[in-house]
Formats: C-alpha cells, sequence, structure tokens
C-alpha cells in the first residue's frame, strides 16, 4: 500500500461523489439541489487538479484533462447559479435550474473518466 | 524538354482523346438548340410563340440523351416536330460517338498502363511508415512478402510478368503491398516504387536472371547513393560487380542452402535455434536433429551440389558423389557417374551410409531417390531438396530428415537481414563459439519463453523509441539490462526475452548477461514472446514504471507529492 495513492484516489473519487450528490433530485426543481454542496465540489475538483499537475505519463496527462473539463463545467455553472439566483424567492427559475444541473451532469462524466482511468491502471499495473 | 509527372501524363491522354467527341458534341448541341429557337412555335391560345434559349437547351439536352419527356412548354407545331426529330438523330447519333471513344480509351492498354503506374506511384507516395522495395515476385519474392507481412512490415513489389502480379493482388498480406507490372530496370519505375523516399529502407532484387539484375542494383545505386542493395546472385562474376556498387548485400540461394545444410550436420543445436527464429513451425527449440557424421552420398552435383561439396569439405565429410556428368571433384571420396537410383546407391556404400543428400534440381528425382534410400538403408538420414513450393504436399507427406527448400531459405534470410543484419552476425557468431556455448544461450532463450514462438526484434534507446530509458541515462544514472526486462507485474520475474547482442559505437556485444550496463543510443536485438515486446515498450517510455523497475518503489506523481517526499 502507497500513502500517496491512498490520497490520490481519495480526493478523485470524493470529487465523483460530491458531484454526483449534486446532480441527483429533479432536474428543474432548485429546492432539489444545494448550493453548497456545488461549491464544496468545486473546491474537491480543484484539488484534485492541482495533485495531478506534474505527471509526465500518458494516463496522468489524460487525467488532467478530464480534471480540467470537470473544472471548467462546474464552475460554469456556479457563475450561471450566481447570475440567476434572484429569478425567485427560492434560487434560480426551473429553465436556469435545468442548466446548471445538465452542466454538472458533463462534469460528473468527466469525473466519472477520471475514476475508471484511475481504477484501470491500478488494475492493470497488477502489484 | 520540360518534364510531365504522371498525372500530367494521364490527364493529357484523356484530353486529347477526347477533344474529337467533346466538339461533336458541342457543334450538335449549337446546331439542334440554334434551330429550335428560331422554328415559330405556338401557346397554349395558338398565339405565336418562340421557344426561349434556356427551353430549347432543355428539349435538346432531354432529347439527345433519349430521356424524351415530350413536348415542353407547350405541344409543338409541324415544323418544330421535323426539326426534333433531326435533333433526335443527330444528338443521339453523337452522343454514342462520344460514349464509344470513352471506351475505347478505356480498353486501350497503354491508356490502363498510363493509370496503373499512377495509381502505383500515388499509393507507393502515401506510405508513411517504413518499407522495402522486392524486384522479381517469384517463389522467394512472395515467401519474403508473406514474411514480411507477418512482422508488420510493408513492401513495394515489381514484377515483369502480370499473371504474378495478379496473384500478389489476390493475397490476404497485414500489410497494404503495392504492386506494378513493369520492368524494375528502368529507372522511372524504381522512382515510382520509392527508392529515391526516406520511408525506403532497402531495396531487394530477385528475378533470376544475373543481367537483369546487375541492371536494377546499378540503376537503384544511382537512384539512391545511400540505399541498402540485396541481390540475388550465383555467378562469381556478376557477384564481383555487385560488391564494387558498395552496400549490396550479395544472396547467393546455393550458398545459404549448403550452409544450412551443414549447420544442421555439424552444429544441430544452432540448427534448431535457427529454424525456430526463421519460424519453421516444424522445430522445436532445444530439440536439435540428431544428424549424424560419417559416410555421407551427395546425390546431384550441379551448382547447387558444388556448394554442398564445399561445405562438406570444409566440415572434414568426404562424400561420394554420383551426378551423370561430373568431371574429377577435388576432396570427394568416389565419383560415380550415372544417375541416383539403385545400383548407383549401392555401388556408392548405402549399406554403411549415414546420410544420403538428394540434391538434384529436379524434384520427381529427389523424391525417386529417398524411395531407394528407405529400401536399402532406412536408418539412413536423409535431407531433401525442395526445388519448387508447388509440390510441398509430396514433400510433407515424404517424411525425410530434413528438407530445405532453397527459396524458403533464401526468403528467410532476406526477411532476417531486413529485420535486422544483426540477426545473421549473432548466428555467426554463435556458429564460431562452438556448440556449448549456443547450447547455453538455448537454455536461457527456452528459460524465458517456454515454449512459445520465439520473436525477434530490434530497440533503440534513444529519445524517439525509449523516452524513458534515454532521459533516465542521461541523468547519469546506471540502468542495466535486467533492471530494465525486469517484469512490472512481479519484480522478481524478467519479462519473457533475452537480448541477442547489443550494438554500441560499432562494437558488438554478443549475448550480454543481465548485468550488462546500457549507455545512450544502443541498439539492442531482443528475442522473446510478441506479449513481452509490447510490455517492453511500454516500460522503456513510461518513467514511472521504469523507475519502480529499478528502485522496486514508486515514485511521487505530479508537483505536491513531488514536493512532500522532497521536504
Amino acid at each position: 500500500m502507497n500513502l500517496e495513492r491512498v490520497v490520490f484516489g481519495f480526493v478523485i473519487i470524493l470529487a465523483l461523489t460530491f458531484n454526483f450528490a449534486f446532480v441527483m433530485g429533479d432536474i428543474d426543481n432548485a429546492q432539489h439541489h444545494n448550493v453548497w454542496i456545488l461549491t464544496i465540489a468545486i473546491l474537491i475538483n480543484l484539488i484534485a487538479t492541482g495533485l495531478k499537475l506534474g505527471d509526465r505519463s500518458q494516463v496522468g496527462a489524460v487525467l488532467l484533462a478530464s480534471s480540467l473539463v470537470a473544472d471548467v463545467l462546474l464552475i460554469t455553472a456556479r457563475i450561471i447559479w450566481i447570475v440567476t439566483q434572484t429569478d425567485t424567492d427560492i434560487g434560480p427559475s426551473a429553465a436556469s435550474m435545468a442548466n446548471i444541473v445538465s452542466l454538472c451532469g458533463g462534469a460528473l462524466v468527466a469525473s466519472i473518466v477520471s475514476v475508471t482511468i484511475l481504477v484501470g491502471e491500478t488494475l492493470i499495473s497488477r502489484r | 524538354m520540360a518534364t510531365t509527372s504522371e498525372l500530367d501524363r494521364v490527364t493529357m491522354v484523356v484530353l486529347r482523346y477526347m477533344r474529337g467527341p467533346v466538339l461533336v458534341l458541342i457543334i450538335v448541341y449549337a446546331i439542334g438548340i440554334t434551330g429550335m429557337a428560331l422554328i415559330p412555335g405556338q401557346d397554349a391560345e395558338g398565339n405565336l410563340e418562340y421557344m426561349s434559349l434556356f427551353h430549347a437547351f432543355y428539349f435538346f439536352t432531354y432529347t439527345a440523351t433519349t430521356t424524351g419527356f415530350g413536348e415542353i412548354p407547350n405541344g409543338f407545331t409541324d415544323p418544330q416536330r421535323l426539326w426534333a426529330i433531326f435533333c433526335l438523330y443527330l444528338g443521339v447519333v453523337s452522343w454514342l460517338y462520344a460514349i464509344g471513344s470513352i471506351i475505347r480509351l478505356a480498353q486501350n492498354p497503354h491508356f490502363l498502363l498510363a493509370l496503373s503506374e499512377h495509381q502505383f506511384a500515388h499509393s507507393v507516395k502515401r506510405i508513411d511508415q517504413p518499407f522495402f522495395i522486392i524486384c522479381g515476385f517469384g517463389d522467394t519474392g512472395s515467401l519474403l512478402a508473406r514474411g514480411l507481412s507477418d512482422h508488420w512490415l510493408g513492401a513495394v513489389v515489381l514484377d515483369t510478368d502480370p499473371e504474378r502480379i495478379k496473384a500478389l493482388v489476390l493475397r490476404d498480406y497485414r500489410i497494404k503491398m503495392p504492386a506494378l507490372c513493369a520492368d524494375p530496370g528502368v529507372p522511372k519505375h524504381l522512382v515510382d516504387a520509392g527508392v529515391k523516399l526516406s520511408h525506403c529502407k532497402a531495396v531487394v532484387i530477385l528475378t533470376v536472371d544475373e543481367e537483369v539484375n546487375l541492371r536494377i542494383a546499378v540503376m537503384a545505386r544511382f537512384m539512391n547513393p545511400d540505399i541498402p542493395i540485396l541481390c540475388r546472385s550465383t555467378s562469381e562474376r556478376h557477384s564481383e560487380h555487385l560488391t564494387t556498387l558498395g552496400n549490396v548485400t550479395v544472396i547467393n540461394p546455393f550458398e545459404i542452402f549448403a550452409q544450412l545444410l551443414s549447420m544442421a550436420i555439424t552444429a544441430p543445436r544452432l540448427h534448431n535455434l535457427n529454424s525456430c527464429l526463421v519460424g519453421n513451425r516444424k522445430a522445436r527449440l532445444g530439440r536439435p536433429l540428431d544428424v549424424p557424421t560419417g559416410h555421407w552420398i551427395l546425390c546431384g552435383y550441379g551448382r547447387m551440389g558444388h556448394w554442398l561439396h564445399k561445405y562438406f569439405v570444409r566440415n572434414h565429410i568426404r562424400p561420394v558423389i554420383i551426378d551423370p556428368d561430373v568431371g574429377e571433384v577435388a576432396g570427394a571420396a568416389q565419383v560415380i557417374h550415372g544417375h541416383a537410383n539403385l545400383n548407383t546407391l549401392k555401388e556408392a556404400g548405402i549399406a554403411h551410409a549415414a546420410g544420403v543428400v538428394a540434391g538434384t534440381d529436379n524434384d520427381h528425382d529427389n523424391l525417386s531417390v529417398l524411395m531407394c534410400v528407405r529400401a536399402l538403408r532406412p536408418n539412413a538420414f536423409t535431407i531433401l531438396r525442395q526445388n519448387t513450393h508447388e509440390n510441398q504436399i509430396a514433400f510433407d507427406a515424404a517424411q525425410a530428415g530434413l528438407i530445405l527448400q532453397s527459396s524458403l531459405t533464401t526468403a528467410r534470410r532476406i526477411l532476417k537481414h531486413l529485420i535486422s543484419p544483426q540477426i545473421q552476425i549473432v548466428i555467426d557468431y554463435l556458429r564460431e563459439q562452438g556448440e556449448d556455448v549456443t547450447q547455453q544461450v538455448v537454455e536461457r532463450l527456452r528459460s524465458a519463453i517456454g515454449d512459445n514462438k520465439p520473436h525477434l526484434w530490434r530497440i533503440n534507446l534513444c529519445k524517439a523509441e525509449a523516452f524513458a530509458v534515454a532521459e533516465y541515462i542521461q541523468k547519469n544514472e546506471r540502468l542495466t539490462l535486467g533492471e530494465l526486462i525486469r517484469n512490472p507485474h512481479d519484480l522478481e520475474k524478467s519479462l519473457s526475452c533475452i537480448a541477442f547482442a547489443i550494438e554500441r559505437d560499432g562494437k558488438r556485444i554478443m549475448v550480454p548477461g543481465n548485468d550488462e550496463p546500457l549507455r545512450y543510443c544502443d541498439e539492442i536485438l531482443m528475442c522473446g514472446t510478441e506479449h513481452s515486446e509490447t510490455m517492453l515498450n511500454a516500460t522503456m517510455n513510461n518513467a514511472y514504471t521504469l523507475h519502480y523497475l529499478v528502485t522496486g518503489s514508486d515514485a511521487p506523481r505530479g508537483y505536491l507529492f513531488k514536493w512532500l517526499a522532497n521536504a
């Protein structure tokens, strides 16, 4: 067992799960989605990106790329939330909410790619 | 005179051929359309109306091509109908003439030749990986192409026989092999085949005509002064001429055949290793043939027999020679005039013979010699020469001690040379070192690959091919061969491969041990399973795997973890 791999795997899988936690619920219902979870998901994703910086292998490059995609999508979603949160009393309108959640759905796919590559590489090395 | 490219030539031929028909069509269209526009017609109410030029063109187009939509836009008057009849016949006849011309052009053999040359040159230019030019696609050429395809290497084929080229098109090669039916001795065809391209790695000349071979070699040398040339030659005069060209490897099928045969007799373990390396399916690594020395009978003393005898004498065997037209032979125990049959074999002392070589240039004679030997001395070792590939099934059924097919042995030798010239050097080295060293190498190879088929490949420890290794060595860190071929799945074990030779600054280290330190840009000849080649390639280009193999622990990945590790 390697402590570095534990930390690395923990952060990447945590990023995926937080992303998933935010996306769960009706796509256009603001009450089903918590802005705090979205913010934490962004933070963890940024940390994951930081950990991936400087890996010179091919796999490392793809991991970094998928992480950057997730960052871009999540941050875009958060910006839309800021702009539209005054739409109604409970937050963004249904149409804006659908936009935000579908962007986060895209980020979720990127996170799944990251985790799949991580698990795949670990299985292939079979140590 | 300005030179024209192939494309220009094909386009020019088409244009020149179509000049007449196109001119006729334009004139006929002009007459028909003008007439239709000038002849008075009528509209639906019967008022006088002339057809517009556009409608006239529309009418003529569907009439001349026999489509016939009818009288559009209004019903025609009688003068118009009269003109329509004229238009119909004129238009249809001129179209038939034009189409006939196109078909005649497509059947013109010279045009087809120009077209196939153009297509060939175009497909050669698009090859984006190393390839070889094979001139002459006979038995040897086709076996060589098959071998190259098995190793994922490409080739371009030139042959003068259209039947051979047609046969090639139907083969299921792993890699596309463009072929052209043309004389390879013509410089233009060599250029079309890519002799000047940087991807072209060698020219292999295998036609049966010595003069033609020499001519092709000279042309290829002039076209590209640096390219390696491999040329088949059996005559001394031509061989001398060829070697003066520089960077030419002369391939003498008879000599290769004799070398192999003598190897089978005097160095059976090396022969066994060589057979396995060249992909002989019947050979099993570590189970050499048991070829006896002693009294040998050589049936057939032509060019091949001459070489066989030379190698026999070199190995201190004095054979009895049986041949209908042979003079005195130095070194032979006895020379018997006549065809090999029951009587002559008896005379040659078949009763106490250790082995018989049936080496005439006639497959039926060779097979009948085998039958005689079976009858007279069943436990003599028989070596059979197979001349044509067609008789394969008969020879398979013959179950001789060893069957040597000249075209196959030649093709395999060339293939070895094309994969890496080092292979033959290693074989020659082992030959000099003797059977004990060979045995050690075979044992090492067997413990590495087990019963798998050995596969040869070369690696180069330069930046382009082995990024991680080159970087590691350039940091002045010590890396040994054993560390490089460790198994990433299990550090206790090695990948199933061994190194045959390392080439460094023009010097060679033969069969290096695992503690051999590696240097930047070493060229290594590896032998192992195909799977180990993939694994080794991954190791050579992944710095983390390499670090793990050398130290046994994972290096920190990423800036943060690296910083934490150093802090």
